[in-house]
């Protein structure tokens, strides 16, 4: 039987450098799923996962974490139905400005928002700058989902989309849904895209 | 065409049936060998046909073998090709030999689509028919549509049956089958003949099988869905008079395997002598003479091969290609008095009225249950506040074939008195007299005005000069322009669609030919659509004569880029000319495309040229707000404001073409459901955005010249330009070169060219692929947004194209909002962030951070953005009103008004009065014009509301709101007279 797919908005905060599109780039390549066509670039990338009776497409949008591209954010947490705020464990400054963005998602931030707080790194132990119980009150304190992340080896990455999903209410209406969204067809292979 | 692959009917398996779906297990066999079954029937037909048959269509051969193949199932295409040559037919009954099952079905869709039956309303339907009579349906339960089909009456457990039907990407499909279709016709068409996966074919109701005429069969649709319980339907099938001579009908009695074979014997000798019928033969009740229900579990039907090649759509009006030997003489039909019968029943049942359907009813399906439209005046004023006059129209007697376009009344009632003040496009004030402001009624610009604006416009090339433009136009709305064929091409003249076509057949480098866009824009619209272009075209744009050369550029489009690669030589703003050979060369290859059209270009280019034809309520509307447009240019705050007008008319649209009865067939009826909205979006921008196209950009740039933003920007981008990589963040990657850089402007400057917002977010994607390849190719590493957005901005900045901070605008206000979440917005989005990095770099470089206004601006545009997603009711943009004025000697000026649907004649009067210029007012009244009468209409009554009743009319008349002299009788014709063309003012 057909399962609806629910698309789901999920932007990415912090720092430049903490490795933002690393996470995800480590999520979505890892259990490669070869009937989802690829996006042109990392900076947008989706990835579908099963939870419960519905499918979860997370359409990510990674953010330039640069202190001049901060006014533009808006525009890419707007709509977000989640919001992940990356910070690399070996730098305090990156932990600082995940406090900034939290604040600003409180503020100006869509109001069911689920945020995560991940902190990348986590393999880099021996030069940790950020305790991870600091970070994990700092979360608690914010209700927000709080999980120390290492892409470059692949841990705790599923888990973070996973805890992510698990937080996005169900759909309380099917047939609201089924019109928003679309059965899964398999897809010809000639509608793959082809590009420049 | 029917066309097999062994890999797919085995596919469906792990298709679970509904528990809700209650499987007959008897007669089920499996389908695929029932399918090679009849693709081992169709060959030896096939050959037995070519051999017997006095002159064979060479097209029908190839076809036989060039099957297209379709991944994903067998396919049946429709085809457009072989229909039967009227002028050979010479014989008696030949209408009803003509008509296939697939023309039956299609023009009773009224009686058996019924898509907001409950399962309830199916049962209680279906009981009283025989076996295999069916309906479609849509399941609550499922959200899906079902074929709900009567068994064996002495199946007293299951007496009815529901079979769900698959909808795939662009097919249709019965649950459990391996056989796909294009459309539900020819799904219920298939059915009807062969039973596949049912216990037994489906049988078409009597009334509807045996109708001779396709006046027949206009009355059995016009009932609708009270068919069931009319008295045609109910029909004793006994009739004492067979209706179909016994040569003709695979004899019902037979059920053995050798008597089957000798039927198809038969038939095929039959299909000889007489291509079309025998496809609907086993299906059509057969007289009383032989058993009932002898179908069942009978064994499975043949499809004549030639049933879906010779019986292309029937509502296309194809003209007929090719026609076969008719030999009509051993098929004399004993004659009935069965039309007279039907025309009795129908009378009774005029009156019936039907409970309504339980779900909302749309409109269409109200239409058709009123066989006869009441005369729009009296009943608009029973369900109106205020009173209408009671004959402002006078009806011809007619039956007519089409259903009634849909009730405008049922759009005018969703808007409110107070509608007018949340409408979503509130015009500034002009400088009026101050009881004119407060009735809200703006009056468009005079003609001299609109001249000026179309020669601004940018449309120099083919526009006619507007000395010549203004008596066109006027021909539209005076009464000496009555005829279709003059006031369309004045609708056109004033379209810029013509420019447009020309602008594309100058510009070589105009890339429709993309390769297919990424995924989360919808692929198949971007690719289908400059396909669709040429399919449709050549039909679309005879209006205006250019079309032609349009066409042959869209055909020819892969070439030039082929070509352009290989030379590598840059082709912006050169003329191009192809050699007559080459273009004689693709018109061929695009004729035979066009013939393989799929459903979904089909329907956009029905509704295209529904769009075109003002005589229909949706092409009104369209029309209306065209030249709106294009006669208001300046009453808009902003390009954005302008801009979402223009948004939130298509969705709206969108949103009355789901509901409207002009789509005939009903678009769920072609189109898979998730499919809908995308087609809807596509027809919309080849409706509104591609004649308006021109108009907006240049509407667009006027608010950013005079704004002062553009020279800001120019500036800007100046000072922008001269910086390193690294000053614009950029960190690491490398930038693209200058070679890059120029290609990435030919790249913007082709997106300028296409008017749909989704080709062009392809467009800029391919820029964006590009960016990153570059950077990728240099360093082998993934790069995020940290590294991409300066490397765009960098870009942007190297560019240098002011134009394309109004590209950015155009795609951000009018793509459709459910691709806005994905890669075509979070790209969009980035551009828009990059250009607003550039806007303000000077500022930025002191502040580091964006004006609070720029903010704002991100803001409000996310609100609205996200607002729309709600769909609007039907109304605020009926509001137009075409006047025009009538003076003695001096032929006539036009002038469209915003007119809400409560604002009165009089009202409407001293908007003339002023905007006209008229000294003496009380000597002026509005009248209505047609091609017969000529009335004056009272103070009270409402302009559309009459308008709306108009276009409600079965029959599609040309009239014209004519402001003018009431003494001036000797404009009148006598008919007037007789009419009591002057109402009295209550």
């Amino acid at each position: 039987l057909a399962m609806a797919i629910r698309e789901l908005k999920v932007c990415l905060l912090g720092d430049t450098g903490v490795g933002k599109s690393s996470i995800v780039c480590r999520f979505v390549q890892d259990h490669f799923d070869h009937n989802i066509s690829p996006t042109i670039g990392a900076s947008f990338l989706t990835k579908t996962v099963p939870c419960g009776n519905e499918l979860h497409k997370f359409l990510i949008w990674d953010t330039a974490g640069q202190e001049r591209f901060h006014s533009l954010a808006p525009m890419y947490y707007r709509g977000s139905a989640a919001a992940v705020i990356v910070y690399d464990i070996t730098k305090l400054d990156s932990f600082q400005t995940l406090k900034k963005w939290v604040k600003e998602l409180k503020e100006h931030g869509p109001e069911d928002i689920v945020v995560a707080i991940a902190g990348n790194k986590n393999d880099l132990g021996d030069i940790r700058e950020v305790p991870m119980k600091e970070a994990k009150e700092f979360a608690e304190s914010i209700a927000a989902i709080f999980i120390e992340t290492s892409a470059r080896n692949a841990v705790n990455v599923e888990e973070l989309f996973q805890r992510i999903s698990k937080q996005i209410p169900p759909l309380e209406n099917p047939d609201v849904e089924s019109n928003d969204s679309f059965k899964i067809t398999r897809q010809p292979a000639s509608t793959a895209r082809r590009c420049c | 065409m029917i066309h097999a692959d062994p890999d797919v009917s085995g596919s469906d398996s792990d298709e679970q049936h509904d528990d809700a779906v209650r499987n007959p297990s008897c007669g089920l066999t499996n389908s695929s060998s029932n399918f090679f079954k009849l693709i081992d029937t169709f060959a030896s037909e096939i050959g037995e046909l070519k051999k017997e048959m006095v002159q064979t269509s060479p097209s029908l051969d190839k076809e036989s073998v060039d099957l297209p193949r379709l991944e994903g199932g067998v396919y049946l295409q429709p085809r457009q090709c072989v229909s039967m040559g009227g002028e050979r037919d010479s014989g008696y009954d030949s209408l009803r030999r003509r008509m296939s099952v697939l023309e039956r079905l299609t023009q009773t869709h009224p009686v058996w689509l019924l898509l907001g039956f409950s399962e309830e309303e199916a049962m209680r339907t279906l009981l009283k028919q025989p076996a295999g009579v069916f309906l479609v349906r849509k399941s609550t339960a499922l959200q899906r549509k079902v074929l709900s089909v009567r068994l064996e009456g002495d199946q007293s457990e299951t007496p009815i049956s529901h079979f769900p039907v698959r909808e795939r990407r662009f097919s249709f499909s019965l649950e459990g089958s391996g056989i796909s279709f294009a459309d539900l016709f020819h799904l219920v068409a298939f059915y009807c003949i062969s039973r596949d996966v049912l216990p037994f074919p489906l049988k078409l109701p009597e009334a509807i099988a045996s109708a001779k005429t396709q006046k027949e069969l206009e009355e059995v649709a016009q009932l609708g869905a009270g068919f069931w319980d009319s008295a045609l339907c109910s029909q004793p099938r006994s009739s004492p008079h067979p209706r179909r001579p016994l040569s003709r009908t695979l004899s019902p009695k037979r059920t053995n395997r050798n008597e089957e074979v000798e039927g198809s014997r038969q038939r095929q000798t039959a299909t000889h002598s007489d291509s079309a019928p025998p496809t609907l033969l086993p299906h059509t009740p057969p007289p009383s003479s032989h058993g009932k229900g002898s179908y069942s579990g009978g064994p499975l039907c043949f499809v004549n091969p030639l049933f879906l090649q010779t019986h292309p759509h029937s509502w296309e009006d194809d003209p007929p290609l090719g026609s076969k030997p008719e030999k009509t003489a051993e098929l004399k039909p004993v004659g009935s008095g069965q039309s007279d019968e039907c025309h009795g029943d129908q009378n009774k049942l005029k009156g019936k009225s039907r409970p309504p359907p339980p779900r909302p009813p749309p409109p269409r399906s109200m239409l058709r249950r009123r066989p006869t439209p009441p005369p729009p005046g009296p009943a608009q004023a029973t369900s109106r506040p205020k009173s209408m006059p009671e004959a402002v129209i006078t009806r011809p007697p007619s039956s007519n074939r089409r259903p009634a376009p849909p009730r405008p009344s049922t759009g005018v009632k969703s808007s409110s008195p107070s509608k007018s003040s949340t409408s979503p496009n509130p015009r500034p004030p002009r400088p009026q007299k101050p009881d004119l402001e407060a009735l809200r009624c703006h009056i468009a610009l005079d003609d001299e005005t609109i001249a000026k604006a179309l020669s601004r416009a940018n449309l120099p090339r083919c526009q006619p000069p507007p000395a010549t433009e203004k008596p066109s136009e006027i021909n539209s709305e005076c009464p000496a322009g009555r005829e279709r064929g003059r006031q369309r091409l004045s609708d056109m003249s004033m379209s810029t669609s013509s420019s447009d076509s020309l602008e594309y057949s100058r510009s070589p480098g105009y890339s429709l030919d993309l390769a297919p866009t990424p995924s989360q824009l919808h692929q198949d619209p971007v690719e289908d659509s400059s396909e669709d272009d040429a399919d449709g075209e050549d039909e679309e744009d005879e209006d205006y004569g250019v079309g032609l050369e349009a066409d042959l550029e869209t055909r020819l489009r892969p070439v030039l880029k082929s070509r352009r690669r290989r030379v590598g030589v840059s082709l912006s703003g050169g003329s191009f000319d192809l050699p007559r050979s080459l273009k004689g060369r693709f018109s061929k290859v695009s004729g035979m495309l066009s013939s393989l059209m799929t459903p979904e270009k089909r329907t956009v280019k029905r509704i295209a040229e529904l769009s075109r034809d003002k005589s229909s309520y949706f092409g009104s509307l369209v029309q209306d707000y065209i030249s709106f447009v294009q006669e208001n240019r300046s009453c808009h705050t902003s390009g954005m404001d302008f801009l979402q007008t223009v948004r939130q008319f298509m969705t709206q649209m969108k949103a009355y073409l789901c509901q409207s009865s002009e789509l005939d067939p009903p678009i769920e009826s072609l189109i898979p459901e998730d499919q809908i909205d995308r087609v809807l979006e596509t027809a919309m921008h080849k409706c509104v955005l591609k004649p308006l196209k021109s108009v907006i950009e240049a509407i667009l740039q006027d608010f950013q010249v005079s704004s002062g933003a553009l020279q800001q920007l120019r500036e800007n981008l100046a000072v922008a330009k001269t910086k390193r990589p690294q000053e614009m963040g950029v960190d690491g990657a490398v930038p693209p070169d200058s070679v890059a850089i120029e290609k990435i402007r030919q790249k913007f400057l082709n997106m300028r060219k296409v008017y749909s917002p989704e080709k062009k977010v392809s467009l800029l994607l391919r820029v964006c692929k590009l960016i990153y390849t570059i950077m990728q190719d240099n360093s082998g590493r993934m790069y995020g947004a940290d590294d991409f957005l300066p490397m765009l901005t960098y870009v942007v900045a190297q560019c240098n194209m002011p134009q394309l901070d109004t590209e950015i605008q155009y795609m951000m206000e009018l793509l459709d909002p459910s691709l806005l979440q994905g890669e075509g917005g979070y790209y969009l989005t980035s551009a828009y962030g990059a250009m607003a990095l550039i806007k303000n770099f000077q500022e930025e470089q002191a502040a580091r951070v964006l004006s609070s206004e720029a903010r704002n601006t991100l803001h409000q545009w996310h609100r609205r953005r996200t607002a729309q997603r709600s769909v609007p009711s039907v109304d605020d943009f009926q509001n137009f009103l075409r006047v025009a004025l009538q003076e003695v000697g001096s032929g006539c000026t036009a002038k469209t008004l915003q007119v809400n649907p409560y604002t009165t004649i009089e009202e409407v009067c001293s908007l003339c009065a002023y905007k006209f210029k008229i000294p003496d007012p009380e000597n002026y009244a509005m009248f209505l014009v047609d091609e017969d009468t000529s009335q004056q209409l009272a103070p009270d009554t409402h302009p559309q509301l009459i308008k709306a009743g108009l276009h409600s009319r079965p029959l599609a008349h040309t009239f014209h709101f004519v402001y003018r002299r009431v003494s001036n009788l000797n404009l009148c014709t006598p008919a007037i007279m007789q009419n009591g063309n002057c109402l009295p003012a209550e």
